[in-house]
């Protein structure tokens, strides 16, 4: 068992993945000499060689555009977006390319390829550096979404995302890049998609969450605790498709949801699981489902923490909820 | 070699049916009558689709008169089935030379369950994968970086394969095209942009589109050649896209193709032409017509005569009868199929959402 962190264990997946199927390339700005600025890529390039980590021109829509035509030729790129506010200017290719030439083709071609970017706030990075655009991707048919937060599961589920025939999105909480380390398995795994993970289990209250704000939930979960009221935690890790059935089962036993991610909640992915457990639960609720999110505004310098959903906040959501 | 850059468009034959290259026709009479046969049958084609349109059996016609030389060349050019193609929405000759068969072609327009793409998109969207024809998408030059991705992968794995990519001229506006022939002209990936240059974005005229005096001159900055062609000279067209085709799969990079065409049909069957263009303009350019043209130059060779011209588009006008009543009597594509494809493996939210679609059929 060795310890890694999030961006170590993206460059392990990345690694073997590479090692074991030579049709695995890796493509985005600075991902070859400087091994990308997060340093996700270090070292594959002097392993693998110029043809199969390609430094680009800055363009994101030729990155990912490029992604497009090497996956229908055969390859398995794996695109780096250097952060997730920069997907804009590709995102063309990822909706009008990516996500329909196998729908568009009837099924004649398809695009096998991942397309990474660290995204989220607290760093510092106001909001050209702190975003948390999933929403836009979970809303467009033929993506498939994955948000990890933590090592063992950025490496199982990058290994599924390069293998996946369709093509996915893979979102790395950066400001969890290097904050945790977790012991991960030496002998090779990979984790599916569409099954969350329950982090915590507990009878009284349900947190849906993913991605950056996991580690927020747990911290109000063991904040609740002490109060006497046992939070269950649900990291959806993947979000198209998601694993509504863990969050339904465990709703209806607790009777209470608190849906809590970093995005701004208009339209937003919170709503969705919000709006499915409202859905199908409505006559085993004991309080309304609560969302808990990022503001509608864009993500701001100061005060970078308060944007994203506090302890404070989830802490303030549950309390509704549990005197409701 | 054909110089890059030049003042004056390539041209090969003049408006009267002369050779005038300075080096010697090296193709046999076959090879030279099929180039006619493939414009007389997109000629055809042209025009069966716009009774389709008026007959109620399509909803969207992209008029492709006058592009047919250009077509016809670059598809004489490439290897079907070998060199991939990344088309635009204006190419049916071209994809009808390649060997899209006819009776697919007009499944895609009517959404019948002949086409191989499963009648997901409006007409003038055609694809094929056996031919390496991949899929055409509206969002203009959006084909671009992917073509260039293929040529990529093609460099990348030694295949010694090439990608023709076309688009019209207001295409070369977009950011994706500067993206795309950026990153060919970086790594030198095997590539030719055929610019299909009708001088019309719907109704914004090349002056309004572009400062340059040609699109090929945008190669510069790209540092690959640009040639400019007299794109209603078939065989200017197919020489010049032949030497950048050889280029390229010899591994000396991509090239610009500028291929000067004009349209005789409104942009679309949902346009009207005559409130940006005059009427004489267009008649002018018909006196240039390419298959004329190339009537000519085959009458000199005494490969020609206008009996022979009525035979060819008799030959050709039955096959495309044949073709259509095929693939406008075969069923019509079931609504269930709008789930498939969506995913490699329909997920369950789409399982849901197909049940809830079979409630109501």
């Amino acid at each position: 068992m060795a310890t890694m962190t999030i961006v170590q264990a993206v460059k392990r997946a990345l690694d073997e993945e590479m090692a074991r199927d030579e049709r695995v390339v890796v493509l985005g700005e600075d991902v070859g000499k400087r091994g990308g600025v997060f340093l996700a890529t270090e070292g594959l390039y002097q392993k693998y060689g110029p043809d199969r980590v390609i430094d680009t021109p800055l363009s994101e829509a030729a990155i990912i555009g490029a992604a497009v035509g090497m996956a229908v030729h055969g390859l398995r790129p794996v695109a780096e977006i250097q952060f997730a506010d920069y997907v804009f200017p590709g995102f063309d290719q990822l909706v009008s390319q990516a996500a329909k030439i196998r729908y568009r083709s009837g099924g004649q071609f398809q695009a096998p390829m991942v397309v990474r970017m660290p995204s989220g706030g607290g760093v510092k990075g106001g909001h050209h550096h702190s975003q948390s655009p999933e929403t836009h991707f979970a809303h467009t048919a033929g993506l498939k979404v994955v948000v990890p937060s933590t090592p063992y599961d950025a490496l199982g589920l990058l290994k599924t995302a390069i293998r996946d025939d369709d093509p996915v999105v893979f979102m790395e909480p950066k400001r969890l890049y290097r904050s945790i380390k977790e012991e991960v398995p030496d002998e090779e795994y990979t984790l599916p998609f569409g099954e969350a993970a329950i982090r915590r289990a507990g009878s009284d209250l349900t947190m849906i969450t993913y991605g950056g704000p996991t580690v927020e939930s747990l911290k109000a979960a063991e904040e609740l605790e002490k109060v006497g009221v046992q939070a269950e935690v649900i990291d959806l890790r993947t979000l198209v498709p998601w694993d509504k059935e863990t969050v339904l089962n465990s709703v209806a036993k607790t009777g209470r949801a608190l849906v809590i991610a970093e995005a701004p909640r208009m339209a937003s992915f919170a709503s969705e699981v919000a709006a499915t457990i409202a859905e199908e639960l409505l006559d085993q609720l004991l309080a309304p489902p609560i969302r808990v999110t990022g503001f509608d505004t864009p993500y701001p310098y100061i005060p970078d923490r308060l944007y994203m959903p506090t302890v404070t906040r989830i802490l303030n959501a549950a309390k509704k909820a549990l005197e409701y | 070699m054909f110089q890059p850059f030049t003042e004056e468009p390539i041209r090969l034959i003049d408006e009267k049916g002369n050779w005038i290259g300075d080096f010697e026709l090296d193709l046999s009479e076959d090879a030279l009558l099929t180039l006619y046969r493939n414009m007389v049958a997109g000629r055809l084609l042209d025009e069966r689709y716009i009774v389709l349109l008026r007959t109620g059996k399509t909803s969207f016609v992209a008029p492709a008169a006058g592009h047919e030389a250009a077509q016809v060349g670059m598809a004489a050019a490439i290897r079907p089935g070998f060199d991939w193609v990344f088309p635009y929405y204006r190419d049916k000759t071209l994809l009808l030379s390649l060997g899209y068969p006819a009776e697919q072609l007009f499944a895609q327009m009517a959404g019948t369950v002949l086409d191989p793409n499963k009648g997901r998109q409006m007409p003038e969207h055609p694809g094929h994968k056996d031919l390496n024809v991949f899929t055409v998408a509206s969002p203009i030059a959006s084909h671009v970086v992917p073509a260039v991705g293929a040529a990529l992968s093609m460099k990348f794995q030694g295949t010694g394969q090439v990608v023709l990519t076309t688009f019209g001229d207001g295409a070369t506006s977009e950011g994706d095209w500067h993206a795309g022939l950026n990153f060919a002209g970086v790594q030198g990936a095997p590539i030719v942009f055929a610019a299909e240059n009708n001088r019309y974005a719907i109704s914004v005229d090349f002056s309004k589109q572009s400062a340059s005096a040609r699109i090929a001159d945008k190669a510069h900055a790209y540092g690959m050649p640009g040639y400019v062609v007299d794109g209603m000279d078939v065989l200017a067209s197919y020489y010049v896209m032949r030497e950048a085709v050889s280029r390229a799969r010899e591994g000396l990079g991509p090239a610009l193709v500028e291929l000067l065409v004009y349209r005789y049909g409104p942009h679309s069957s949902a346009d009207d032409d005559s409130v940006y263009r005059p009427k004489e303009e267009v008649e002018a350019w018909k006196k240039k017509d390419p298959i004329t043209r190339f009537e000519r130059f085959l009458e000199k060779r005494k490969l020609w005569t206008p009996e022979f011209g009525e035979q060819v588009r008799d030959e050709e006008r039955k096959k495309l009868e044949a073709a259509e009543e095929k693939a406008l009597s075969a069923q019509a594509v079931p609504p269930e199929w709008m789930f498939d494809d969506v995913y490699a493996e329909r997920p369950w939210h789409l399982e849901e959402q197909k049940r809830i679609l079979l409630e109501e059929l």
